[in-house]
């Protein structure tokens, strides 16, 4: 069989030589450097949409973030400063906020922005037709919680009214101490009528959409970029950067390549994988954010064997936390108290501490000396490979310490959670992030009637001092009552044992200037600029 | 032909109807629904969003609501991806998947064909073992390894190539031939044992025995020949490639539809699922029709059906 036609072989080499001239062609990519006025990042996934009444992932956020301003906005140290609001009234022993508008806030076509269309917006977060997912964060607002459930059908009873162009006013129920922080979240910024209602489900769409921030949606390739422009009529002024290319690269490790070959600006933890973080920590463009986003181990108090409180403080005490930055390696921060530090209320004695010997004696006390007699239970889990770490991890150390042998039950994500909202297993992993930086989105969780006490703990005592503390208007007095909350819930109940705070690992190219990174990981981009000139300095360079 | 097209084309509507039906249950099935959210939401907010998708409905009631807006050619919500139609995602996703496919596909076949056939008339030769060594290696290495490499050597190391991004045709050279090697090491391996089975026909050795130089007896009566196995073949793997890859299209960020044939179902975006699984199904059909048709070019003796 030697017999070789050659034009097959002439058409094997062809189809190489094409392949080789097309890589040639291709040759001396050179690395890209800073592009002058723009920034390049990567959000790593489609966002579900930029409807922000309906959108509820921080994805679709990062991007509105920085196409819309509420009437408040935060600082880089997340406080709450004006915003479409030149300032606002608490009246009423803080029951009414009247918001009193700037008179120089324009939409991107022209049209000046008026109280009325925050009266638009807040109705239609609220109208059970918009099917939104974050109408509940109005609930403190009078009957909200009504017309969205169709009980008041007269928008005119819900305490939501623009008084005039400039004047936006709000009744709550009771006195909400956190309510202003929910005036900057995305969901509660102001929308068009005549947009949404001549667009509809298009009215997002780069040529329809209208916004009030600082940079512009101009083009949308969908699960590929976004690009923004700088919005020239902003209020506070036109940003310092052009635009911004949002890319969609869904792969860690082809974002960082992208990265390194300069072609993105900075990558986040979407783009930065456990082995890349640990080879670049040492480099001046790495930066590393505690955020506030708890995980911790509950218990459902409603199962046995972790009905009692010995049990379960046992278990929170033969926990030894310092072993988490080592094991997941992206810096994470120890976290024994439910309160993340960096928010009223904490405090660093909160919380109960490594003590195995301890733990032991609250256990034999329980009934179970060395961990005799304990009853077969299975931890939850989703899949997820630095959770599954986490969790060997505490299977592990409860069997050293307690003499604990727990069984580890892993589920697909949809499936973890419908778990979790239907029968939560005796002891399950789970987290929470924070939605605005006040301790009432931590501590209102394991109230008896919230649909993510997963703990199932029903407890009129922490109730009562949660819905003190969220009603108190002197900020020390609220601080002492979320702290005694926090207290009582880890270290007396042991509902949970709180693990570690997640952290933000981040490069940044030596010539982005001004990024902010805040602790609730949204990403402003308003006082940013990319000067290229200190990309010339080696020793900023990670390599 | 043109029979042969038609009565296809009424095969296709109870296969695809099957098809839909078998899905529609499936999803249901599955444990975790598309509401089941990490932070989990007021039961009066599920409700709201249930009616605004008709998931408040009983299973047959939906069933039917969506059979009709199929028949009309809608494919209903995403329910990720709000206000956009399973129509517009997949308008947008396909073209992509299918340019990068049919790249992948031809680079597939110009590699593949040709490689096995020179390893058959060479049978026992270094080169016949160095392409089947090669072939061997390209079914069994996973894309996402080859993927990885290919970024290393051509986008970080050697930097001639972009690493990865949609942007213009360089962009799309790694990823097809991360896409073809798998297709055209099969395609290679099928070629082969096909060429050395026509090699030993009596004809073959008749168009020889005549004086019909190598070349010639190897273009004209082997190969033709020995194609039809490989057309068998590229009938699904046409659909398979131009529908997209889910690791090809994640590692090198192409806007394709392959990413939502997995995070569809991770999401439990019920009518996405239904729309990828038909797009499929439809593809399917069609590829299988051409076949159907090239082997008749190929043999007119053949009888399709």
């Amino acid at each position: 069989m030697n017999v070789i036609g050659n034009s097959v072989y002439k058409a094997l080499v062809a189809v190489l030589a094409l392949f080789s001239v097309l890589s040639l062609s291709a040759c001396n990519v050179p690395k890209h450097g800073a592009e002058r006025g723009t920034l390049r990042m990567n959000i790593g996934a489609e966002p579900p949409g930029l409807d922000w009444e309906v959108e509820t992932d921080s994805t679709s956020f990062d991007v509105v973030s920085n196409l819309m301003t509420g009437l408040t906005q935060y600082t880089p140290t997340l406080q709450c400063a004006p915003g479409c609001a030149k300032n606002w009234d608490v009246l009423d022993g803080g029951k009414r906020y009247v918001f009193h508008l700037r008179p120089d806030v324009y939409w991107t076509d022209g049209k000046k922005l008026v109280a009325g269309d925050f009266e638009y917006a807040w109705r239609r977060l609220l109208d059970p037709n918009t099917g939104a997912s974050y109408a509940y964060f109005l609930y403190p607002i009078a009957n909200a919680f009504e017309f969205n459930t169709s009980k008041v059908r007269d928008f005119n009873q819900v305490g939501i009214k623009a008084l005039d162009d400039l004047t936006f006013e709000v009744k709550l129920t009771k006195p909400a101490a956190y309510f202003i922080y929910l005036t900057a979240f995305c969901p509660c910024c102001p929308s068009r009528k005549d947009v949404i209602e001549k667009w509809g489900r298009r009215w997002t769409d780069p040529e329809h959409i209208v916004t009030n921030g600082p940079f512009k949606l101009v083009h949308w390739a969908h699960e590929y970029k976004i690009e923004l422009a700088a919005n020239p009529n902003y209020f506070e002024g036109r940003p310092k950067l052009d635009s911004i290319k949002m890319f969609m690269v869904p792969e860690q490790a082809t974002a960082f390549a992208l990265y390194e070959n300069d072609e993105l600006d900075y990558v986040d933890n979407r783009s930065f994988s456990t082995p890349d973080v640990e080879r670049c920590m040492h480099s001046a463009e790495y930066r590393n954010i505690p955020l506030l986003r708890n995980n911790y181990l509950g218990f459902n108090v409603t199962k046995a064997p972790f009905t009692d409180a010995r049990v379960r403080r046992a278990f929170s005490m033969a926990i030894d936390r310092s072993v988490f930055p080592r094991i997941l390696r992206r810096k994470e921060k120890p976290s024994k108290s439910w309160i993340p530090e960096g928010l009223a209320g904490y405090s660093p004695t909160t919380g109960l501490t490594f003590d195995p010997a301890g733990a032991k004696k609250l256990l034999a006390e329980a009934g179970y000396p060395d961990g005799k007699g304990f009853p077969s239970v299975l931890m939850l889990y989703p899949n997820r490979e630095d959770v599954k770490t986490v969790i060997e991890d505490l299977q592990d150390q409860l069997l050293r310490n307690l003499g604990i042998t727990i069984g580890l039950q892993n589920q697909e994500w949809k499936v973890y959670l419908q778990t979790l909202h239907r029968d939560p297993p005796p002891i399950y992993r789970a987290n929470w992030g924070a939605d605005y930086p006040d301790p009432e989105t931590f501590a209102n969780l394991f109230t008896s009637h919230n649909g993510n006490n997963y703990a199932c703990w029903k407890n009129s005592k922490y109730d009562d001092i949660v819905e003190r503390a969220s009603t108190e208007q002197d900020p020390k007095v609220r601080a002492k009552l979320y702290e005694s909350a926090d207290h009582y819930l880890c270290n007396e109940e042991a509902v949970i044992a709180p693990t570690y705070l997640a952290t933000q690992n981040l490069m940044v190219k030596p010539w982005v200037k001004g990024m902010a990174f805040n602790a609730l990981d949204i990403q402003f981009f308003k006082g940013v600029s990319i000067e290229p000139e200190s990309s010339s300095d080696p020793g900023q360079r990670h390599k | 032909m043109i029979s042969l097209i038609f009565r296809r084309i009424l095969l296709a509507i109870p296969v695809l109807w099957i098809v839909a039906s078998i899905t529609f249950l499936l999803v249901r099935i599955v444990p975790g629904g598309p509401f089941e959210t990490e932070k989990s939401l007021p039961p009066e907010i599920v409700a709201n969003l249930k009616a605004k998708y008709h998931l408040d409905r009983p299973v047959p009631e939906q069933y039917l609501l969506y059979m009709g807006r199929l028949a009309q050619g809608d494919l209903g919500l995403s329910y990720k991806y709000i206000g956009r139609t399973v129509n517009d995602i997949l308008a947008d996703a396909f073209p992509v998947s299918l340019e990068l496919g049919t790249a992948g596909l031809l680079l597939a076949i110009l590699v593949g064909v040709p490689l096995g056939t020179i390893a058959a008339v060479r049978r026992g030769s270094a080169v016949d073992f160095s392409a089947m060594f090669m072939s061997t290696a390209g079914i069994s290495v996973p894309s996402f390894v080859v993927g990885a490499c290919l970024i290393f050597v051509f986008g970080i190391w050697l930097q001639i190539l972009p690493v990865a991004l949609w942007e213009s045709w360089r962009h799309m050279i790694l990823p097809a031939i991360t896409l073809a090697l798998s297709p055209a090491a099969y395609l290679a391996r099928l070629t082969r044992s096909s060429v050395l089975e026509i090699l030993e026909k009596d004809w073959v050795r008749t168009a020889r025995s005549k004086g019909l130089s190598g070349s010639s007896t190897v273009i004209k009566h082997v190969v033709r020949n020995a194609l039809i196995p490989v057309v068998t073949v590229l009938g699904p793997l046409t659909a398979i490639l131009i529908t997209g890859s889910f690791v090809v299209e994640y590692m090198y960020a192409i806007p394709g539809m392959g990413r939502f044939f997995i995070t569809a179902v991770g999401n439990r975006d019920y009518d996405l699922i239904m729309g990828t699984t038909l797009i499929f199904g439809v593809l399917l059909i069609i590829a299988n029709t051409i076949v159907d048709i090239v082997y008749l070019v190929l043999d007119p003796r053949m009888q399709v059906d």
